[in-house]
């Protein structure tokens, strides 16, 4: 029952890449969305000291509730679809993204955002074109973070039929079958590792003054 | 005054928030995400181009079904998918019902009992009329298969021996004693704790949540941490490790065909045709068997499925 | 919406359901217990290793990538492996529990180890003191804060996955997360997942206040 049935994978390509396509198009949309709600919320935890506590402690709690439950009380909203994984995994990379976000741009000199708005760039410009691009190292070492963390919670969602490879393990488990549940492990650890490295890449490219900088050190 | 960088990359920055938001926002909606042929989730799934939809539970048997019911609809020219182990009763009849998916292999009893908790109906027939009464209006059942797949209580040999068990009426003389292992849902309903203590003035000992004739469960009566398990009536397993089915006196379990239950707007003609001819030749031995090849000889439940459907006629076009 | 707030709040608030074997204190506790024994077990684990690589510096690749590597092993693989390979027990549950808080604790530790300044332990070593001896008393209470963080944060995540010991039957908060939905009682599985997530948050709540009591007389550490 746990020797590794070896003939198993050769007869499984076909869906081992399908279950790996179906766990990306629910990671990435999921990080990505994630991003897309955190950046603000990180931007106005910076700024506004007030508000800082809330949206960091908010996110914190956020994260604390287990995944399979919001995945439930999804389903009444989002029906049974991949929506309801993808929204519930976008919650879990706001603590990552906003914290990391927020202390990225409080990383940034104040003396460059300063000398940005003297002269003459609005906030926003600043925000985009100076601060933003300073703070993206630390921005995207959360990126990485949330991505490997969605990547493994995705199979979390096999129980509600999107668990991406995860369905890898609902099926060893219902047969008593190791293979599918070692093949599953596997390629998501594959697959975290894959991202990893995509996005260090990413960032490498983002960050052209930062090469030139370890050229001197 | 250090350099300040002024990266001529914000537009590449630009750029990459754009990239973010678009595929973002359009990811969320139905469908832009599949990358399975034909997988698209959201309501009215049939009129994308993917035909019809069939969800399956999370155990096997249903897997199988699901795949046979789209080996019969593509077998009269109606386009398929399946999507596969969606999860339990609680989740993929909502998903009917809420038009995720189009049609879901059920079995009777269980069915009647998750829309009416007091239901009383027990023989296959008035079950049928039954369904066809309490159903949501955009549901229906069509007629039902050979094939039954009963919930049936079992024990190992030994303790059928210790205790003279041959029927749920004989459990009176180990009242208390048993430890019971099932679902979590067989705690409060009539296919479980409920109808042993109404039908059969029957209580047990200890409650273990486990699952429905899965691992867990198979597991804990062959380790002896559960003295009577909730299975299904088709698993290899009873066989196999010799347990003892106990009978049914007071038909507390009631009867279990496997019907086809399908969004009543996607039911049409070639549909119907396709479900009836398989409910036809779909028996409880053939069934067995078939459940035997996935969970005994580790065939995937597609192939398993295609293969019996060539070979039943059932995929000619 | 707001049935399901009054339904909630009745099911909270209600004394029959803090009592008894199926009750709130029974499963809170038994939660407990599975978040404190991963937890330790973890630290047992992974804090010799984490002040060995922070102390001599080697294998430390390991340490900065373990954080991530155990980020990406999925718990329910984890745990499904465990329950394939050994049957069922708590196995599956603690393995993946540990598993989860072992890569946490290591990173943290080496994080503090190499925030120690060297000119500190430079001088130690000048004042004739053995490896052991910086390790003790010089290098561990100054990677202390961080290393309290590490277990505040393992703690946390524990907690939170603890849940999924439900899944193979046992207890602990998250039956009400798996009995909920099996019995489609939508208030129980919301009431699982507050308690859960309270119990994190005193947790943490708890565990800063230690941490900040501790360090009081060193303000940059505490967080």
């Amino acid at each position: 029952m746990t020797a590794i049935d070896w003939a198993w994978f050769p007869d499984h390509i076909g869906d081992m890449t399908t279950l790996t396509l179906d766990h990306l198009s629910i990671a990435v949309p999921a990080v990505l969305s994630g991003l897309v709600i955190a950046l603000p919320l990180a931007v106005v935890a910076h700024r506004v000291r007030k508000l800082r506590g809330l949206i960091l402690g908010a996110s914190n709690v956020l994260f604390t509730v287990p995944s399979l439950a919001f995945f439930v009380l999804l389903l009444p909203v989002t029906g049974l679809t991949r929506g309801t994984a993808i929204t519930g995994l976008t919650i879990y990379t706001l603590v990552v993204l906003i914290r990391n976000t927020v202390e990225g741009l409080d990383s940034v000199p104040a003396h460059a955002r300063e000398a940005s708005l003297a002269m003459g760039s609005r906030p926003l410009r600043t925000l985009l074109t100076v601060e933003l691009p300073l703070a993206l190292p630390v921005i995207m070492a959360g990126v990485r973070v949330a991505t490997v963390m969605t990547i493994s919670l995705v199979s979390v969602a096999s129980y509600i039929g999107y668990g991406g490879l995860g369905q890898l393990f609902t099926d060893g488990f219902q047969r008593s079958y190791t293979t599918p549940v070692i093949a599953g492990v596997l390629l998501t650890l594959l697959l975290a590792l894959l991202a990893d490295a995509v996005l260090v890449a990413v960032q490498y490219l983002c960050t052209p003054w930062a090469r030139h900088r370890t050229k001197e050190a | 005054m250090p350099n300040v960088p002024r990266p001529h990359r914000r537009t590449v920055l630009a750029g990459l928030f754009a990239a973010a938001t678009v595929p973002a926002l359009a990811a969320c909606s139905s469908g832009v995400t599949s990358l399975k042929e034909g997988d698209a989730g959201g309501a009215g799934a049939a009129d994308s181009g993917a035909g019809l939809v069939v969800g399956t539970a999370n155990f096997t048997e249903n897997q199988i079904l699901g795949h046979l019911y789209a080996e019969a609809l593509r077998g009269t020219g109606v386009k398929a998918t399946v999507k596969p182990s969606l999860g339990s009763r609680e989740i993929v009849v909502p998903a009917l019902e809420g038009g995720d998916i189009d049609l879901l292999p059920e079995y009777q009893g269980n069915l009647l009992l998750h829309f009416d908790k007091k239901a009383e109906e027990t023989q296959a027939g008035e079950l049928q009329n039954a369904l066809a009464a309490t159903l949501p209006e955009s549901l229906e059942v069509l007629p039902y298969a050979a094939a039954e797949d009963k919930d049936v209580f079992v024990v190992t040999r030994a303790t059928a021996r210790k205790y003279g068990l041959k029927s749920y009426a004989d459990l009176r003389e180990a009242d208390g004693e048993l430890v019971f292992g099932g679902p979590a849902e067989d705690k409060t309903r009539v296919v479980g704790l409920v109808g042993f203590r109404e039908r059969y003035d029957v209580t047990f000992k200890e409650f273990k949540a486990l699952d429905a004739s899965g691992p867990l469960v198979k597991g804990a009566l062959k380790k002896g941490d559960v003295d009577i398990a909730n299975l299904f009536s088709t698993d290899a397993d009873i066989i196999k490790n010799d347990w003892v089915v106990l009978t049914d006196p007071e038909h507390m379990v009631p009867a279990q065909h496997v019907v086809p239950v399908v969004r009543s707007a996607v039911a049409d003609a070639p549909v119907r045709k396709a479900l009836a001819r398989l409910g036809a030749l779909l028996t409880t031995d053939e069934l067995s068997t078939l459940n035997k090849r996935v969970d005994v000889d580790r065939k995937d439940p597609d192939d398993v499925a295609a293969d019996w459907a060539a070979k039943a006629g059932l995929t000619k076009n | 919406m707001l049935q399901l707030l009054s339904d909630l709040v009745h099911w909270l608030t209600s004394s029959a359901q803090w009592s008894g074997p199926g009750g709130i204190t029974a499963r809170l506790l038994e939660h407990i217990q599975y978040s404190l024994l991963a937890t330790l077990a973890g630290a047992v684990l992974a804090l010799p290793l984490g002040l060995f690589i922070g102390h001599t510096r080697r294998f430390a690749f390991l340490a900065i990538n373990l954080a991530g590597f155990g980020r990406a092993l999925p718990t329910v693989g984890l745990v499904t492996l465990v329950f394939l390979a050994g049957g069922l027990s708590m196995w599956p549950v603690y393995v993946a529990l540990i598993a989860l808080a072992v890569p946490v604790i290591v990173t943290n530790t080496y994080a503090g180890m190499t925030a120690v300044d060297p000119d500190v332990t430079d001088a130690a070593r000048g004042v004739g003191m053995t490896g052991f001896q910086v390790l003790w008393q010089i290098e561990l209470p100054l990677a202390l804060p961080l290393v309290m963080t590490g277990l505040r944060l393992a703690m946390i995540q524990v907690v939170s996955t603890a849940t999924i010991a439900a899944y193979v039957s046992f207890g602990g908060l998250g039956r009400y997360i798996f009995d909920g939905l099996a019995q489609r009682d939508l208030v129980q599985v919301l009431g699982g997942a507050l308690l859960v997530a309270a119990l994190a948050v005193l947790l943490d709540l708890a565990m800063a206040g230690v941490q900040r009591s501790l360090f009081r007389h060193r303000p940059a550490d505490a967080s």
